[in-house]
């Protein structure tokens, strides 16, 4: 065909905006002292264990964190967020590509889907301490049904959103049978979709930590009871700091995962 | 390839019986009758018409004939209610990767290289990767697309889309090019640009070509034969033999007469 011209390249797709911009990353930086601000004066008129001021929430976070108890209960957490989270990720975009791409499993099993699917992950603490016991793993498993519920929705959205189209396509190309169309288009089709689930399920897992540990496995949810029921609001909202910053973490890590295996996308 | 007019095949106008057995393509009494609301619509109804070895053939129409569903029975996606398609004899069930598909909005997959799009189908293929790569790279030249090869398809623009999909289209050596109005996305410029570049590749790789398009110029540029089709139900009203050299002009007296023929048949009431 004939000589191709490079303007027929469309610009280099938005240059990337947000944390390289010096003036948002000042804004942000001000907004956080703001509400520090209004926090310091607002904790001056109130006792303690109502509000504590913000000195004191960074003098309990240094001594928690000096003493080794917080540390001990960040791993301790761990423990039990990293098998509880894997499981349900993988249980959840697992389930939710084969109900998204069958229409027979989907119908067989929408009756349970539906009726599991407003069941909270604390309604079965019940169940983790019966059938794993105070442990990591029952901890895990309140955090797993958290994973699984969002991953299983955002894999089943993606799949069931996947063009019919590109399927056509990949049919006059030769794909066959229901693996070959999965693996070749419907999985690398719905990533982006699965990502987002992958990354809102990690974020929803930290909250679920602390229920996690409601029924007494130790970690950072239960030092935040801990410290509640002491009246330590200083302590707990140190402890609260750090299911954020793990957050925090995880989130930027998962970003830069999630912007390599992206690349191709618009 | 040559020009193929007054083959064989043009002695075939498409009537009831079967088709020459050279023809690449024969639709035999083709017809397609779905349900909507509960009501059976006539979508189709008794379509034939043949396409030859080598031979280039406009389908023309206006909305609602049914020249897409057409092309998606002739492709092996959609089912017909009545009658068959033959490709070089054997009738077409389903998809095959005899026939290279290109479809208007250019369904490039976003997450494959412009190469790895191109080489899709090879994949499926018993050629070793390094036939694949040859394969890939030829292909690449021919629609003049080897600097882009590593951009992913959001950088391209819409003529450099479909010269990706033409391209992973012939990829897999298929008889037939099935195309159904694949520069209607387009601006004016590049279509034109891409019909000369169609008719070069047909010309040097000697595909038999299917085209459906709603643009009568298009079609008069393009084929030996146009295939004019009527609505309600969807049928072949005519076969019109484009007998015009080529490069055709479209400032030329027979080039207009053409168009207005063909225009007229398909403005002619049911």
């Amino acid at each position: 065909m004939a000589t191709e011209t490079g303007s027929e390249l469309d610009g280099d797709a938005a240059v990337a905006v947000g944390l390289g911009d010096p003036r948002r990353l000042l804004r942000g930086a001000l907004g956080v002292a703001g509400f520090l601000a209004v926090w310091y004066v607002v904790a001056l008129g109130s006792p303690a264990y109502v509000v504590p001021s913000p000195v004191a929430v960074a003098e309990a976070f240094a001594s928690e964190l000096a003493s080794g108890d917080m540390t001990a209960a960040l791993f301790q957490s761990v423990r039990h967020w990293i098998p509880g989270t894997v499981v349900g990720t993988a249980l959840g975009v697992g389930a939710g590509v084969a109900l998204g791409w069958s229409r027979l499993l989907d119908d067989l099993t929408a009756p349970l889907v539906r009726t599991l699917r407003p069941v909270p992950p604390l309604a079965l603490i019940g169940f983790a301490i019966a059938w794993f016991g105070i442990n990591d793993w029952g901890a895990a498993f309140i955090i797993a049904v958290g994973a699984f519920w969002i991953n299983f929705y955002a894999a089943y959205g993606a799949v069931e959103g996947v063009s019919e189209d590109l399927l056509d396509v990949g049919r006059t190309l030769g794909v066959r049978g229901d693996l070959d169309a999965v693996r070749s288009i419907v999985l690398p089709a719905a990533t982006p979709g699965i990502m987002t689930g992958i990354r809102t399920g990690l974020g929803r897992c930290w909250m679920l930590v602390v229920a996690s540990e409601i029924f007494g496995v130790p970690g950072v949810g239960r030092e935040i009871i801990r410290a509640s029921n002491n009246l330590r609001v200083d302590q707990a909202i140190a402890y609260i700091l750090v299911l954020s910053l793990m957050y925090l973490l995880v989130d930027v890590a998962f970003r830069a995962v999630e912007r390599r295996v992206l690349v191709w996308r618009a | 390839m040559a020009r193929m007019n007054g083959n064989g095949a043009d002695e075939w106008e498409g009537g009831g019986s079967l088709p020459p057995a050279a023809a690449s393509v024969a639709l035999d009494r083709v017809g397609k009758t779905y349900s909507a609301d509960g009501d059976p619509v006539r979508a189709l109804d008794d379509v034939s018409f043949s396409v030859a070895d080598g031979e280039f053939v406009c389908l023309v129409g206006p909305s609602g004939c049914g020249k897409t569903t057409l092309f998606r029975i002739v492709a092996g996606l959609t089912e017909a209610t009545d009658g068959r398609v033959l490709l070089d004899g054997t009738e077409v069930t389903g998809p095959t990767t005899d026939m290279g598909v290109v479809f208007q909005e250019y369904h490039l997959f976003p997450w494959l290289t412009v190469a790895e799009n191109v080489g899709f189908g090879l994949e499926r293929s018993d050629r070793s990767p390094d036939e694949r790569e040859r394969r890939v790279d030829e292909m690449l030249g021919l629609v003049g697309l080897t600097e882009f090869r590593d951009a992913y398809p959001k950088s391209l623009s819409g003529g450099m889309k479909q010269r990706v999909a033409i391209a992973r289209a012939l990829a897999v050596d298929p008889d037939l090019l099935l195309m159904d109005e694949p520069f209607g996305a387009v601006d004016a410029q590049t279509r034109e640009m891409l019909q000369r570049e169609l008719l070069d590749v047909w010309a040097s790789t000697g595909k038999t070509v299917l085209f459906v398009t709603h643009d009568v110029a298009e079609a008069v540029t393009l084929a030996d034969r146009i295939v004019v089709m009527a609505a309600d139900p969807g049928r072949v009203r005519e076969v019109v033999d484009v007998d015009v050299g080529r490069p055709r002009e479209r400032g030329d007296a027979a080039f207009a007469e053409y168009v207005g023929r063909v225009r007229e048949l398909i403005g002619a009431g049911p």
